[in-house]
């Protein structure tokens, strides 16, 4: 593990220089940070309301409608999967060995299985729905856990830099894999 | 003269507290509801100026106010959170003059809002309802004003000049 680990960081800390100069330039960072803070307003707000529709709020707003909303929930996700990466590409030693990164990555993994099965299941029979219709059951277990899963990639994000792994003086791409093992050796 | 104020606020137990507890329950756990309700206010928000500006044309406009309550459970998370934070580091914030400008950029979209919600009711009745020429232009001030509010936020934690008054 420590090896593709070590693999992983060296291929994202070459794979675009151009990136890390403009992060490391002194408004990148703080310029990409507002702009996934602005995605992820973007994300919740169109992907938010819908699931919140889809637990009954808002009933007569006609769910196919509102669905038009979703594009711009995409739109925000892409901006954040933009940004995000070029967070990685610059300090991937911050996001390859921190725990709070494993479960937003995992929570968002379910955000997109629970999506698809969205479009596997109830969505064909919501689009015949007449307005003024609850959802069906699976439609709102979509919804509930959609909203939930979200609400925690934001909250794994927030808390990213407190479980930021501290180098132990090792120097060069991989350190913390020649770190992580040194430390547990000592407990 | 209020470098003696900010002395004594941050010597209170409370702000000590936020500021110290090694737990991630206290000033992480701030930090992440205060996005949550960033999340919530901004987003709700933001589905509505998409609305007003053409996106989901036959969503009846009328009842996007029943998203509403989400927007003040987030902004009322987000007074109690900054309020708390503000406590935990005043000095930080309020020598920043991008703190004022964050305030000032939500007082104005939270105007906006206003405006927009007591129009909104005007456009009922038919839609696709085309919107009026003053509403849209309402919408791309508030997100506009949203997006300066966020970017002025995350500017606090590198503009700063002085952490606490003793220092």
């Amino acid at each position: 593990m420590a090896t593709f680990q070590i693999w992983l960081v060296h291929a994202l800390s070459t794979a675009s220089p151009g990136v890390a100069a403009f992060m490391r330039s002194h408004w990148g960072w703080p310029v990409a940070e507002s702009l996934h803070f602005i995605g992820l307003c973007l994300l919740l707000g169109a992907i938010g309301v819908f699931d919140l529709r889809l637990l009954g709020v808002a009933k007569r707003i006609p769910i196919v409608a509102l669905h038009k909303l979703i594009p711009w929930g995409l739109g925000g996700f892409a901006i954040n999967v933009i940004t995000g990466s070029m967070f990685l590409m610059t300090e991937p030693d911050q996001y390859v060995y921190n725990p709070s990164f494993h479960f937003k990555l995992l929570f968002m993994a379910a955000a997109g299985l629970n999506a698809l099965m969205f479009y596997l299941i109830p969505y064909k029979a919501i689009r015949r729905l007449p307005p003024g219709a609850a959802a069906p059951r699976a439609a709102r277990i979509v919804g509930a856990v959609s909203l939930t899963m979200w609400l925690a990639v934001i909250v794994c994000g927030r808390l990213l830099t407190f479980y930021r792994p501290v180098a132990c003086g090792a120097t060069g791409p991989g350190f913390l894999a020649e770190c992580i093992p040194a430390r547990n050796a000592k407990r | 003269m209020l470098d003696s104020y900010f002395l004594w606020l941050e010597a209170t137990r409370f702000s000590a507290w936020v500021r110290e507890d090694p737990s991630i329950f206290v000033f992480p756990a701030v930090l992440a509801a205060h996005t949550i309700g960033m999340a919530l206010v901004v987003g709700v928000g933001a589905a509505l100026d998409l609305r007003i500006l053409g996106v989901a044309p036959h969503v009846p406009i009328v009842e996007m106010k029943r998203f509403f309550p989400a927007m003040w459970m987030g902004l009322w998370l987000n007074v109690a959170s900054g309020l708390v934070l503000l406590v935990a580091y005043p000095t930080k914030a309020l020598t920043n003059p991008v703190f004022y400008v964050k305030l000032t950029l939500i007082a104005v979209a939270l105007r906006i809002l206003k405006s927009v919600r007591r129009r909104m009711v005007l456009v009922a009745g038919a839609h696709p309802a085309p919107m009026p020429a003053r509403l849209r232009l309402l919408a791309v001030a508030s997100l506009a004003c949203w997006a300066g509010a966020i970017t002025a936020g995350r500017l606090l934690a590198y503009t700063y000049t002085r952490l606490m008054a003793d220092r």
